[in-house]
């Protein structure tokens, strides 16, 4: 009896890892491909480096959202008993998810900061007495 | 189920690394920086790696994927480095000749021998 409820409760956890996994790839390759659509878009319309910034912002908000979803599934598979060499592959899956995840929402923050700096940058420009210290402009 | 999962991630992040390849070459002949071009493209090919590791991969895919993940933020770190000393080379002491050349003239003057006049 108990090991028919292990059994059945390994194979319900593998259909939920699976479709958590699908879930973080379908995440993923929107991100990528909306991503890809935009850096031909902005690329062709606007002819700016300034105007990457905020697609990139996208794509790792994209990357990020699903890694969350893989990390998910990887919690889900330390449900079942696995063997060790399980273990070390899940461990290390999980260390490059977390530790870019951890990145990625970094890199995120600092593009943001910079957008909203590119934001403010030319109404404080006219009004603040900083700006030519900040800027480092001579003019 | 998850073999076919394995599958359409696999051909997937193939079609990823194409998209990384083109939006980086697109990058390049709009921008003119490779800086830009080169953060795309590794975006990208992140992105394929982490399809990559959908499924039960083997100890060599989680190693390259790791390694490349390592390798991007290397660069990346590298690149926002160098963006930035030659921002501050560009804009420090604006009324000297000398560093308020633009960047091309910074990199001709550094990789220009010592005997040159």
């Amino acid at each position: 009896m108990r090991r028919r409820v292990e059994e059945l409760l390994q194979e319900v956890v593998n259909v939920l890892v699976v479709i958590v996994e699908a879930c973080g790839a379908a995440v993923i390759i929107v991100g990528a491909v909306w991503a890809f659509l935009l850096f031909l878009w902005v690329g062709l319309r606007d002819r700016s480096t300034r105007n990457f910034v905020p697609v990139r912002l996208t794509l790792g908000r994209f990357l990020a959202l699903g890694l969350e979803f893989q990390l998910a599934a990887d919690v889900l598979k330390t449900a079942v008993a696995p063997s060790w060499e399980e273990i070390g592959q899940l461990a290390a899956i999980a260390a490059i998810r977390t530790a870019l995840n951890y990145f990625l929402g970094k890199e995120i923050a600092e593009e943001k900061r910079q957008i909203e700096e590119d934001r403010e940058g030319p109404s404080d420009a006219a009004t603040d007495p900083t700006h030519h210290r900040r800027t480092g402009g001579s003019g | 189920m998850s073999s076919t999962l394995v599958a359409v991630t696999g051909a997937m992040s193939q079609v990823v690394v194409a998209t990384a390849v083109v939006s980086g070459a697109i990058a390049l002949a709009v921008t003119r920086r490779p800086a830009p071009a080169l953060g795309i493209t590794l975006d990208l090919l992140v992105a394929a790696g982490l399809l990559r590791l959908v499924g039960d991969p083997d100890w060599r895919t989680i190693a390259v994927t790791g390694t490349v993940v390592a390798l991007r933020h290397l660069v990346s770190y590298g690149l926002r480095l160098g963006a930035r000393s030659l921002e501050g080379a560009a804009s420090d002491g604006g009324d000297r000749d000398s560093r308020s050349r633009p960047p091309r003239d910074l990199a001709g003057r550094l990789l220009k021998p010592a005997w040159l006049p």
